[in-house]
């Protein structure tokens, strides 16, 4: 077996703290022992990595993935050998190249021509190499005739594309990608994906950083998880990204909490303290909301992260102030910039009111939530049948849907549906491996 | 220590066409977009010279000070190696904080920069050198009795000159690191070498105790030894060869030393 690729074990990173007043102390620690952060107290330095190890074999594709600050872009630092660890061993094997901060010397005042050479020549290759490969850099980057302009008049996006062009040529044998994609336009990004799989399927070894969980899935092996410089999951890109996102549900679902419960504790003491909040909830007040929530699971249970297909509650308490003989109670989902995704109320339903007097729980049910993942808010209102509103609340409830790995897709709304195919000639021949069906136990629809 | 200067000598060469691909793009770009571009090589130096003969030869002109003629050529073999080493050095200070981001983006070895910023004012020194070669010449049709074959072995000092103006930058260089104050220490630093080196007067010239002084300058070796070549047409004394040899020594010891102390650090602390 070949020795892999990338091989880290106990890997620590400690960075000071910006500059203090113990510049001195830095130097001589600089000095002395070749590292800035011997000299300072566990409260000077921030602990960016904490004992990391993991593996990467030759010609694997890992992605690495976690919230902003939880150590990734450090830990491909370490691997491109931008920054030495502070602690831990690591070892790589073959030529690297960092799709990190991409045209290093880069001259705005001298030609995109030009600077190919330079970058060419800081990420090592000779100049025979860079002109042998000069056509090529030119084309992917696809900038024309702009090659021969200084670059301080690209746009970011051309300074990117020529910047990736020049680092992807420099043939790795392990290629470090870090959030790169995301400037370039839908075509680029494409052809940089399109550059990633020949590597791979070249044989070429692949740790990618992003937060866009489905590119992750789609050309990763394996994936890591870190949270706050720790490993926190290693193994199965879905079984991995899976954790990850249930874990930020269940933390957006606790801040959520926390907000309303100290929404309501103010509420209870004080006024509306401004013209927002106070726009946010409106109605005659001859009936009031006493309290809206989110149940979720079958188990009906108060929460406010969902998976995508799960069944929900939306529960209203109401009182009215007098006894009412028309009234209607509705729920409205929208998402965060106000797009209704679906809404229905008492009256489209068909009941028709007679009369209320004395607090009620309401409850509508739905067996299967079919929202796309994503971020959702719901108004919850009681309202005459013309639309006057009791009592208005805007934004009540705020509710996260997670993905779950069967149920897929994009857009707002997930109805429940397969694919089917059917040959339309005898001619006709298609081999697919459908989704949980392995490599090695393939069917043919004939 | 002894490692070290050789390690960096070593890395020196090994990297010496990134080195190259670095000054070229250096000097591309620090006249693109100028009307005169490759020009101002000439013309900077030129001006300054034009500056200091106005008010060292005509303005503060007394002849009990200054007794060299004619004034001008005298001042130029002086002057140019100066703007050498000082705008070397105060680049080579700054080389490793103004590439920050180079230094975070690539993995290459950080002494270039260092010698970067001095050997690209190297090759604006050389390109200004025609300019000492007219005046030493014109200088001889007017008449003077200056230079002679000795010219030739300008090379000889300018070498060691150049280790120790390498060494220097390397030092600091890393220092500017972790003390920014370190440039500005630097540009009052290099003025007052500047006037404590015999490039504006003679070192005859000076009362003893002031002459003392100006001794303990390092330039002052560099100095007489190229006006020597240039000007006066002879040798240089041994025992300025050898001082010339033990400062460009010992400069180079201590900036190597200093920086590959450093240079593990480099990369966070910039």
């Amino acid at each position: 077996m070949s020795p892999p690729a990338v091989a880290a074990s106990g890997l620590c990173k400690r960075y000071r703290r910006a500059a203090g007043g113990y510049r001195l102390r830095t130097l001589k620690s600089a000095l002395l022992e070749g590292s800035l952060t011997g000299g300072l107290a566990s409260g000077e330095v921030v602990e960016a990595l904490t004992d990391v190890s993991f593996e990467v074999a030759a010609g694997e594709a890992v992605g690495i993935i976690g919230g902003n600050g939880s150590g990734k872009s450090t830990l491909i630092k370490l691997v491109a050998g931008l920054l030495p660890p502070t602690s831990g061993e690591l070892s790589v094997n073959g030529r690297v190249a960092a799709l990190i901060e991409l045209g290093a010397g880069f001259h705005p005042e001298i030609s995109g021509r030009e600077n190919i050479f330079i970058n060419g020549a800081l990420l090592g290759l000779s100049r025979r190499r860079i002109e042998q490969r000069y056509d090529d850099i030119v084309e992917f980057a696809g900038l024309g005739d702009f090659i021969e302009e200084p670059i301080k008049y690209y746009s970011s996006g051309m300074y990117v594309r020529l910047g990736f062009s020049v680092a992807i040529h420099t043939d790795p044998e392990v290629l470090l990608v870090d959030e790169v994609l995301a400037v370039g336009d839908e075509e680029f990004v494409h052809r940089c994906l399109a550059r990633i799989e020949e590597h791979l399927a070249g044989g070429g070894t692949l740790l990618v950083v992003s937060h866009t969980m489905t590119l992750i899935d789609e050309i990763c092996d394996r994936a890591m998880w870190l949270d706050g410089g720790r490993v926190r999951g290693l193994g199965s890109t879905r079984r991995v990204i899976d954790a990850y996102l249930e874990s930020v549900a269940a933390r957006e679902g606790e801040a959520h909490d926390r907000r309303r419960q100290s929404e309501e504790g103010e509420h209870a003491t004080t006024a509306p303290a401004d013209a927002a909040e106070e726009v946010a909830r409106w109605g005659s007040g001859q009936a009031e909301i006493l309290a809206a929530r989110l149940l979720a699971g079958d188990e009906r249970q108060e929460r406010y992260h969902v998976h995508c297909g799960e069944a929900v509650a939306f529960e209203l308490d109401v009182e009215p102030r007098e006894e009412l003989s028309d009234f209607v109670f509705g729920v409205g989902v929208k998402t965060p910039r106000g797009v209704d995704c679906w809404g229905t109320n008492t009256d489209l339903a068909g009941y028709e009111p007679r009369s209320l007097a004395g607090p009620v729980r309401v409850r509508l049910v739905c067996p299967e939530l079919r929202l796309a993942p994503g971020e959702y808010t719901v108004d919850v209102a009681v309202h005459a049948r013309d639309g006057r509103a009791y009592d208005y609340r805007r934004r009540a409830l705020r509710f996260t849907v997670t993905e779950s790995t069967s149920l897929r897709s994009i857009g707002l709304y997930l109805p429940d549906h397969e694919w089917q195919v059917e040959t339309l000639a005898a001619r006709t021949d298609i081999d697919w491996l459908s989704p949980g069906q392995q490599a090695g136990d393939q069917r043919r629809i004939e | 220590m002894l490692a070290a200067m050789v390690d960096l000598a070593r890395t020196l060469v090994r990297y010496r066409s990134l080195l190259w691909t670095l000054v070229m793009r250096e000097l591309r770009a620090r006249y693109r977009g100028s009307v005169l571009g490759f020009l101002w090589s000439l013309l900077n130096p030129l001006l300054l010279l034009a500056v200091y003969s106005f008010v060292f030869g005509m303005i503060l002109k007394r002849s009990d000070l200054v007794a060299v003629e004619p004034y001008g050529v005298f001042l130029v073999t002086g002057l140019f190696p100066w703007i050498w080493v000082s705008t070397s050095l105060l680049e080579g200070c700054t080389s490793l904080t103004a590439n920050g981001g180079l230094i975070r983006k690539a993995v290459f070895p950080v002494e270039v920069l260092p010698a970067v910023a001095v050997a690209a004012n190297l090759v604006h020194f050389l390109l200004a050198l025609p300019i000492v070669g007219v005046a030493l010449v014109a200088g001889r049709l007017l008449g003077y009795p200056i230079s002679g074959w000795t010219a030739v072995l300008l090379p000889a000092v300018l070498a060691i000159e150049l280790v120790m103006v390498a060494g220097l930058a390397f030092a600091l260089s890393a220092l500017c690191v972790h003390f920014k104050d370190v440039r500005d220490l630097l540009g009052n630093l290099l003025v007052l070498a500047f006037f404590l080196a015999p490039i504006i007067y003679t070192l005859s010239d000076l009362p003893p105790r002031f002459a003392k002084v100006v001794q303990l300058n390092p330039m002052t070796s560099f100095t007489t030894a190229t006006q020597d070549l240039l000007f006066f047409g002879r040798l240089p004394e041994l025992h300025v060869w050898a001082i010339m040899a033990a400062i460009a020594a010992v400069s180079w010891v201590a900036g190597a030393g200093l920086f590959s102390r450093l240079s593990d650090t480099l990369a966070e602390a910039v």
